[in-house]
């Protein structure tokens, strides 16, 4: 393409460094807000009013913002369950099965306590709460190791059965909380029994305390694929499983570890959802949105390129829009879904924007001759 | 393309002699490199002109280029005198070049006629089969193919395929015909016959350009003139009446090549590696390996010869732990390993060359530390508490990059930019890091050039003189005949017999791996 006395060209890219990335990302943003900004234009408001108060209620405000972590927290396990095995070159898309599955472990440990229409609880603190995250890690875990079974023995298409296994775990909530489950609340509202204070998690500004498990798990999986020999083997299966063959790593004993690590992880999600965030303390009847909520790991882990850290900046980013879209769309009386079509914008132009991972455009002066093309 | 028929007549009464194709100048870059700089090149009806030149030295562009898949940057192909430009692949067959691809592009559960008309102009609407069929018997008998239409095209062997994609483009009117490295995959008597089809070929009116990398016999015994190309330029042309095979291999690597590799004496010691009636089954879930016997000593060289899809596969993968074996046993130094997994074996010493280098030696998103690390990921001494000591890796990388003299920039470059022989360079330096007491080479210099292919079969004498026991499975005849110390032809899953390596020649190997069982008494040495 000719402009003037420029030449543009397409080249493939042989490198992409972590700066490159980045750049590429925040251009990718900017492009997204610019584009959405037409909605709020055809709705007669100004954008950057709107984008203003999206912004500040979702990261500087003192209402916003713990709403804003809280959900950062949820979609920074839901994106690291969707990574370890997308770096094993297997799909996860049981994200929600497996946080259901955390959640009901969790509650489920307070019913064999005898927490269930009671408000106290014979048990400390210290050991209720430890009990409650490890039996939601098991029980996605659990969920997780079906897909992962599945796969390394029949090679079963995981997407599909991790998909599948999403349905069973919404009916099997549903079944377990509303009228005659046996986690049913007491008062027959279609939820769970409230937890006794004594579970509640420990909490600082109204942010639940699993901010630092979910970082932690971010960090150590880094760790883990940079470093470690089980990372490793995870890696040259993703790339090439006839390469890990090979080398001595099966595909059994792989799929079966990243969909269990990636269930547990995922249950985490469901125990922090329903058991640690401030004020919910209870499987809600809107269970299913956040089930919904959990898709966005996917993409988040896809916009990463499956790198743990990297997920960090996009999960709190999308959690701050969900929280600050979700505010304006009631504030400035906009249609209903606006909040879901900005994250829908800016995931289709991140994933678009990828296109310059592997591209760049390069300019240069137009002064061969006989290059026509 | 609309004027297409009206460019045909470019080549259209074309006579004996007359340039068919000239490419003046032709420069391609690439981002980093040049891959052909100012490339001079033409071709006359009636001859057989090769390009000759290593991996890397830019063929493959300039083949692309020739065939319309790529555009040159600078300079112009002239076609009977006309300038042209091929934007596709279709123009370029419009205009009466036809290619016939190593790596072959027909339908295999077709038939040959079937994939013959296959994206041909009269292949359009209503088919009048029969006519086709006529017309095609008359070319096979022009030029002596001797191929059943109606067969499938998974039932024929390698070189009955490339019949068929030489066939595909004479029926679509090519009258230059590029042939990318005909030779390779073929049985010797296959060859013999695609010789002689080609050279009847060319004394109709048309032109013929095969590109080579390595079988230089070839070049000399059918060729008319010969192209030599290296770094991507034109290094020399020779009528090939003037040339012997040590000149054209100096234009070619740039320096003198040794081409028999000398076998070694050397004493050989306790058998490391016994396989008593393995058997095993293939992908396509038939009995592909049908209870096969040896053994192989400390310092001894087992080649296994045969065309390619007679249980050579199924046989290393059995003893390299990549496929169950249906029958028998595995003993690698007394321990029997029929059912050990990879890393038990490895951990034995045994070592591995894969036969598919880029789908199972190499990962190519990889650095070349995480490359050379599949060979010792496992190991302790590169690990500790499930830590991989990367600097380690690193180190040991480096220096395998220096003694091996593999082209890369720094060992933190993907692998996937290296060319195939650095990187059978490096799958071969990694394991025989490792010392292996057992080397199974599965292909080790397939697709490797001039160079490259000396360099490994060197490497495979060193392992040889270290005292590992080393079984060599090999299409290519001459390597397994120069380097083995005993040979067993392989026909159908089955050893043919098993000869040593002074009594194994062309002629008695070559009949065996046909299928031909030896006489009775005839050198049967097990």
């Amino acid at each position: 393409m000719r402009i003037g006395r420029y030449r543009l060209r397409l080249e493939k890219r042989l490198t992409l460094t972590g700066v490159e990335a980045t750049l590429i990302s925040i251009l990718a943003i900017v492009f997204a807000l610019a584009l959405f900004s037409l909605i709020f234009v055809l709705a007669g408001i100004s954008p950057l009013v709107a984008y203003r108060e999206i912004f500040s209620y979702a990261f500087a405000s003192p209402y916003g913002l713990p709403l804003t972590l809280n959900r950062f927290i949820f979609l920074l396990f839901c994106t690291s369950a969707f990574i370890i095995p997308f770096r094993a070159g297997l799909w996860n898309i049981g994200m929600t099965g497996q946080l259901f599955f955390g959640a009901l472990g969790a509650f489920g440990v307070l019913l064999a306590f005898g927490a269930k229409g009671s408000r106290s609880l014979d048990l400390p603190t210290g050991l209720v709460i430890p009990l409650m995250i490890g039996a939601a890690a098991v029980a996605g875990g659990m969920l997780g190791a079906i897909a992962g079974l599945l796969k390394g023995r029949m090679n079963t298409n995981e997407i599909v059965v991790t998909m599948l296994l999403n349905f069973i775990a919404y009916w099997l909530v549903a079944h377990m909380i509303k009228e005659g489950g046996p986690f049913m609340n007491p008062g027959g509202r279609g939820e769970s029994f409230e937890l006794p204070p004594s579970a509640y998690a420990p909490s600082i500004m109204g942010v639940s305390f699993t901010i630092f498990l979910a970082l932690g798990v971010a960090v150590l999986l880094y760790f883990l694929f940079a470093r470690t020999r089980l990372g490793y083997q995870i890696k040259a299966h993703g790339q090439s499983p006839a390469a890990a063959q090979y080398a001595g790593i099966g595909t059994v004993r792989i799929s079966l570890l990243v969909f269990v690590l990636g269930g547990a992880i995922a249950g985490l999600a469901g125990y922090h959802y329903f058991a640690a965030v401030p004020g919910v303390y209870k499987i809600s009847r809107n269970y299913g949105y956040f089930g919904d909520l959990a898709f966005y790991g996917i993409i988040s882990g896809l916009i990463s390129l499956g790198n743990p850290l990297a997920a960090i900046p996009v999960a709190l980013l999308f959690g701050g829009l969900s929280i600050g879209g979700r505010l304006v769309q009631g504030k400035m009386q906009l249609g209903f879904g606006m909040d879901y079509a900005l994250l829908g914008v800016l995931m289709i132009t991140l994933v678009a924007f990828q296109f310059f991972y592997r591209h760049r455009i390069v300019w240069a002066k137009a002064r061969e001759r006989g290059r026509k093309r | 393309m609309g004027n297409s028929h009206m460019q045909k007549q470019l080549l259209e009464g074309i006579q004996r002699g007359d340039a068919v194709l000239e490419a003046r100048g032709i420069t391609k870059r690439f981002p980093g490199v040049v891959a052909n700089e100012g490339i001079d090149f033409d071709i006359r009806a009636g001859e057989i002109h090769a390009v000759l030149g290593e991996n890397g030295a830019g063929k493959t562009t300039l083949m692309n280029i020739l065939f319309g898949l790529l555009q040159p940057d600078e300079g112009e192909i002239r076609m009977g005198g006309q300038r042209v430009e091929f934007k596709s692949p279709l123009d370029a067959i419009d205009l009466g070049i036809g290619m016939v691809h190593q790596h072959r592009k027909l339908v295999s559960a077709h038939s040959v006629i079937e994939n013959i008309i296959l994206g041909h102009p009269r292949a359009r609407g209503i088919l009048n089969l029969k006519q086709i069929e006529e017309e095609l018997e008359e070319l096979c008998a022009r030029y002596g193919f001797n191929i059943d239409l109606h067969a499938k095209v998974w039932q024929l062997s390698e070189g009955e395929k490339q019949v068929v994609e030489i066939l595909k483009a004479l029926y679509r009117g090519a009258k230059l015909l590029i042939l990318d490295e005909p030779s390779s995959a073929l049985t010797p008597v296959e060859t013999k016959k695609l010789l002689a089809s080609i050279t009847a070929m060319a004394t109709d009116e048309l032109a013929i350009v095969p590109f080579i990398t390595h079988k230089l016999p070839i070049v000399l015994a059918i060729s008319d003139r010969v192209t030599v190309l290296r770094g991507g330029k034109v290094t020399a042309r020779f009528n090939t009446s003037h040339v012997t095979e040590k000149s054209l291999a100096r234009r070619m690597v740039g320096r003198d090549v040794i081409f028999r590799t000398e076998r070694a004496d050397v004493e050989q010691g306790a058998p490391i590696l016994e396989v008593e009636d393995l058997s095993a089954i293939s992908d396509k879930g038939v009995l592909a390996l049908k209870g096969v016997s040896f053994a192989i000593r400390e310092g001894e060289i087992f080649g296994i010869a045969g065309i390619s899809g007679n249980g050579q596969r199924e046989l290393a993968e059995a003893i390299a732990g990549l496929r169950t074996a249906a029958g028998g046993r595995v003993i690698l130094g007394g321990t029997e390993i029929t059912r050990a997994s990879v890393l038990e074996r490895w951990n034995l010493g045994m070592g591995c060359i894969p036969c598919e280098r880029l789908d199972m030696g190499i990962i190519g998103d990889f650095s070349l530390v995480d490359n050379v690390a599949m060979n010792y990921y496992f190991d302790e001494d590169f690990c500790e508490r499930g830590v991989l000591d990367y600097a380690k890796l690193r180190a040991l990388t480096e220096r395998i990059i220096s003694q091996f003299d593999i082209a890369a920039p720094s060992p933190d470059t993907k692998a996937k930019t290296l060319s195939g022989g650095n990187l059978q360079k490096l799958i071969l330096a990694r394991v025989l890091s490792r010392r292996p007491r057992l080397l199974v080479a599965s292909l080790p210099t397939q697709g490797l050039d001039i160079g490259a292919t000396e360099f490994v079969r060197n490497k495979l004498m060193e392992a040889k003189k270290d005292k590992a026991g080393i079984l060599l499975i090999s299409e290519d005849l001459d390597e397994v005949l120069s380097l083995s110390d005993r040979v067993a032809p392989i026909y159908e899953g089955e050893f043919m017999s098993i000869l040593p390596g002074e009594k194994a020649n062309r002629e008695v190997v070559g009949a065996m791996m046909a299928g031909l069982r030896p006489e009775d008494g005839h050198n049967e040495d097990r």
